[in-house]
């Protein structure tokens, strides 16, 4: 009688916020500039302010091989400026940019050909002089200081396997000001004081990956996890690449990947969007056109053999669990959302359940569907943490009983049903920031092809069916199409 | 610029920013005159729309519970956060984590009438969320629930804070989760620094610095968990924050039926014993041998925040370290390329006085060097070496960017609900924001002087030392004290 009542309210709430979101679907302006660079409006909210998302289609799947990390360091270099923000003297700082570059490669061949030890050197020397008077026309940060004088707030990007982010928020009479700096990023960059930015892209490394067992770990199960698409691969690059990239690569990069056709812009919040348009018209038209770069084509071939990684380490154990599943459009895709979230998402979920609360094995579970990314078939991605004292080996065999368990004898309604209910409400919640719709508005019209896609989400959820959640169960979750990677602690000068 | 890629889980962390500018921008003065200016200089901007900033109400109830209140309509949702007059200084000491394990057993452990495990069953089904916590110096409870369940939501809210049932087996799950991650601690580098900092600058037993150990949360019972709920959670020592798609007259309706028969109580805090500025200088190093970038700390004890010193300090600070165009972020980061993280905060706390710190990190080869660059900066600030347009500009990023504080209703009630639990004025932002419009040059640099003392810093490595690029005496403050960060096993 109990959960006859709950699945009478969850339905009660479906009715409800049904009525709420259609009517912003049918607020959001939609245009194309001449130059095809595609953009969202949504007026919404009382206080005067905007913020905006700039999505780039192109990440670290698009770096070519002896390139990893290009992406991401370009997403850095989109913050040094133009021609006219951020240099003293433009038409000298860009002679000098020119000569450091020339340097700069006669150097790196000199390395790579192995030359002797003093032309190498001598090379070098010769870099670094040029580099420093290069720097010296640089008004460093010129262009984040104008947005923050100007009251910026939340300020940033980043970059994933397959797009590149950008966003800040501001007061809305600074409108045209954002037009013109948002359009003159991308028609006009300057790619001043590129060889320190690598150091700092270098620090970030360290910080997040060879410093953190986290992310040693991580770096090591995605390589693991795809041998032949690029989602394997670091999306902040390996060291080597990192190390050498030049600044002739980061040109090409930009030119191939930044097109108008390859942005897609989304603002939200206190804007009259027939201003919007007006001021896109007048600046963002200054982005040339570009290429329509090509899809990655490569494809990852089904795995047909478990593959297991052990880090060896000095830290405390942790296990990465993922199965090869399928990319954000598929048909499937909703059912391996309700499995991911009835596994592992939530105190009810099932390892929550039994790793945590019945066995005290595990101090927490959390299962992801869709990573790195949902543009080519992904994973679903099991990540436990083993309490004191237990190994993450110990963790293993409960998870595949819990899989089993589905496998053989499905999940409830009701389980299917609390999934719909929570990821309706998160999805109410997603749209309530500025900053969350504006991303959720630029991920569907990338990666489905329509932003309309978004307000269609709640149907493809709610039709997900308990039967659903069994088959993708046993047709994804398969011992053979499976990568394990864990840390095993050993003591400090161990392995 | 927090920029990067990666994980899901690694999704959230874009690095926030309290970093930093530079001085000696402006044109190159042979081009001014010959070329127009940049777009972006000739734009001018509208005012900014009026807007009304909406104002929570604010009602005590009889109890003594006060409650604050905003109604929001633009989704079907119901935001509750309750602040508890409790914290973890006030648990004993040789019980360190007892705060923090009653919080979570109050939430797992479930009520006299509905024991945890159904609480999660009941609450997952209504896409609600009920957690509570206990922080250093306050409390909270938290309820988010779709406005449909909120009389639900509230019942389970006023169960959870009055009738907690402790049972010994959520008990037992807390505290191995607890130690649990005390074995771990040792494995963040930058978790190293912070901790180990703050006992360095409170002294390393102070209930502002101490911090559990597997003994601590051995000793801890069933019994100490019922006595300190016992003793914090009264409702005249509580504040509820709301802000949602409500009807303010009908939601205290609802929190007075919910909340019925309870009773206020005094509630006696144990005194905190005071706080002694440690001497410096001095220069501490924590071995860590799996790493290739040293986490750096430098600093000194804070003040609180209604020092008078704390409105110019802000503006001293925003041109030290403000966002992305401060000044270590510009030297130390996009100059130099030492660091992806670097800032530094002016420790300014409500309470008590806070930790007034810089912090970076470098690879272990440029330790010593991003030492001294981030010193540089603070030394070029306090001789005074920035000028009216570093101040204005500082000034304009503060205050164009005020209206941030309102574009939420959520953020307007938790302020509220700060100024009202540290007993500071409600219109304190309002104060702020002239203080910094009135905030001249000299008196940031008198504040900086009484608050900012490189001379007498506390230093703090975490990194592998045999590969810095200088010895640790090279800062010329003697050898440094090495801390033993094992962890002492039960």
């Amino acid at each position: 009688m109990k959960n006859f009542w709950k699945v009478a309210i969850s339905f009660f709430i479906v009715v409800l916020i049904g009525a709420s979101y259609t009517e912003y679907e049918s607020r959001v302006v939609e245009f194309t500039l001449s130059n095809g660079l595609k953009m969202l409006v949504l007026d919404r909210g009382e206080a005067p302010v905007f913020t905006f998302r700039t999505y780039a289609d192109v990440g670290g799947v698009d770096e070519a091989m002896g390139e990893t990390g290009l992406a991401h360091l370009f997403e850095h270099m989109a913050f040094k400026g133009t021609s006219t923000i951020g240099t003293r003297n433009y038409r000298e700082e860009k002679k000098a940019i020119r000569a450091m570059e020339e340097a700069y490669q006669a150097y790196r061949d000199a390395v790579q050909r192995k030359a002797d030890p003093d032309t190498v050197q001598h090379l070098q020397e010769e870099f670094l002089k040029l580099r420093a008077k290069a720097d010296s026309y640089a008004v460093t940060n010129e262009f984040d200081r104008i947005i923050e004088e100007n009251g910026g707030v939340s300020l940033n990007a980043f970059t994933t396997s397959e797009s590149t982010q950008y966003f800040y928020a501001l007061p809305s009479n600074r409108l045209e000001l954002w037009a013109v700096l948002e359009s003159e990023r991308f028609a006009d960059p300057v790619l001043r004081e590129f060889y320190r930015e690598r150091d700092v892209v270098l620090e970030e490394r360290r910080l997040r990956t060879e410093s953190s067992p986290f992310g040693r770990l991580a770096e090591e199960f995605d390589a693991a996890a795809f041998k032949a698409h690029p989602y394997g691969r670091p999306v902040i690059g390996h060291r080597a690449d990192i190390s050498t990239v030049s600044l002739t690569q980061a040109q090409a990069f930009f030119k191939k990947y930044y097109g108008a056709k390859n942005l897609v812009i989304v603002v939200v919040g206190d804007v009259d969007p027939d201003e919007v348009k007006r001021l896109a018209e007048k600046y963002f038209t200054r982005i040339p056109p570009g290429e329509d770069p090509p899809p990655v084509v490569t494809q990852e071939p089904p795995q047909n053999a478990e593959r297991r990684v052990i880090l060896f380490d000095v830290a405390q154990p942790q296990l990465f669990i993922g199965y090869h599943t399928v990319e954000f459009v598929h048909p499937d895709r909703p059912a391996i959302q309700a499995l991911a979230s009835i596994l592992g998402s939530g105190r009810t979920s099932r390892l929550y359940q039994r790793l945590v609360k019945q066995e005290k094995i595990a101090t927490g579970v959390s299962v992801f569907s869709g990573t790195p990314g949902n543009k080519y078939p992904g994973l679903l991605e099991i990540s436990a943490t083993p309490v004191k004292g237990k190994t993450a080996e110990a963790l293993e065999p409960l998870i595949y009983l819990e899989i089993q368990k589905i496998q053989d004898e499905g999940v409830t309604p009701e389980e299917v049903k609390r999934f719909q209910t929570r990821a309706k409400a998160s999805f109410i919640r997603g749209l309530s920031s500025n900053f969350g719709l504006s991303g959720q508005l630029a991920f569907f019209e990338v990666i489905t092809g329509s932003w309309h896609n978004l307000f269609r989400e709640p149907e493809k959820i709610m039709q997900v069916t308990p039967a659903d959640v069994q088959r993708v169960a046993r047709q994804y979750l398969k011992e053979s199409n499976r990568t394990v990677a864990f840390i095993r602690t050993v003591p400090k000068g161990g392995k | 610029m927090g920029r990067k890629g990666f994980h899901p889980a690694f999704f959230t962390l874009c690095l926030g920013a309290f970093f930093l500018l530079l001085a000696g921008r402006g044109d190159d003065s042979e081009m001014v005159g010959r070329k127009p200016p940049p777009l972006w200089k000739t734009l001018k901007y509208p005012p900014l729309p009026a807007f009304d900033i909406p104002h929570p109400r604010r009602i005590p109830l009889s109890n003594g519970m006060l409650l604050l209140l905003l109604e929001d309509h633009e989704f079907p949702t119901v935001d509750i956060e309750v602040r508890i007059r409790t914290g973890s200084i006030y648990e004993p000491a040789d019980k360190v984590g007892l705060a923090g394990i009653t919080a979570t057993v109050m939430r797992t452990g479930g009520t006299k009438s509905i024991s945890g495990d159904e609480l999660d069953e009941d609450l997952e089904s209504i896409a609600a969320s009920l957690e509570v916590g206990i922080g250093q110096e306050s409390g909270f409870a938290s309820l988010s629930v779709m406005k449909e369940n909120l009389g639900e939501g509230l019942k389970y809210l006023s169960d959870v804070l009055r009738n907690p049932a402790f049972p010994e087996d959520k008990i037992a799950l807390a505290k191995i989760q607890a130690k649990s991650s005390i074995s771990r601690r040792n494995d963040s580098p930058s978790g190293i620094a912070f901790r180990e900092f703050a006992k360095l600058i409170y002294g390393k037993n102070h209930p502002l610095a101490r911090h559990t150990e597997y003994q601590t949360i051995d000793s801890i019972t069933r019994d100490d968990l019922i006595a300190f709920h016992r003793r914090y959670f009264k409702p005249n020592a509580m504040i509820l924050g709301a802000w949602g798609d409500f009807d303010t007259d009908d939601l205290v309706k609802k929190i007075e039926e919910a909340f019925a028969g309870w009773e206020p109580g005094d509630v006696n805090f144990p005194p905190i014993p005071p706080i002694v500025a440690p001497s410096g200088p001095a220069v501490y190093h924590v071995e860590k041998e799996d790493v290739n970038q040293s986490n750096l700390r430098m600093g000194n004890l804070g003040f609180r925040m209604d020092d008078p010193d704390y409105f110019p300090l802000s503006v001293w600070y925003e041109i030290l370290s403000g966002g992305f165009a401060g000044r270590l972020f510009a030297t130390v980061r996009a100059k130099k390329g030492l660091a992806y993280s670097v800032g530094a905060g002016m420790g300014a706390s409500y309470l008590y006085p806070g930790i007034l710190a810089a912090s970076a990190g470098t690879k272990s080869e440029s330790t010593l060097e991003a030492i001294s660059s981030i010193l540089e900066e603070f030394q070029k600030m306090l001789n005074g070496e920035f000028n009216e347009e570093d101040i204005r500009y500082a000034k304009e990023s503060l205050l164009n960017s005020f209206i941030f504080n309102f574009d939420t209703t959520g953020e307007i009630i938790q302020r509220q609900l700060t100024y009202e639990y540290y007993g500071y004025p409600a219109d304190f932002l309002e104060r702020y924001r002239e203080g910094i419009v009135k905030a001249t040059k000299a008196e940031m640099l008198s504040a900086a002087r009484r608050k900012v003392h490189p001379e007498s810093f506390i230093f703090l490595t975490v990194g592998k030392s045999t590969d810095f690029d200088k010895p640790l005496e090279s800062l010329g403050y003697g050898p440094p004290t090495m801390l033993d960060i094992s962890i002492p096993q039960d």
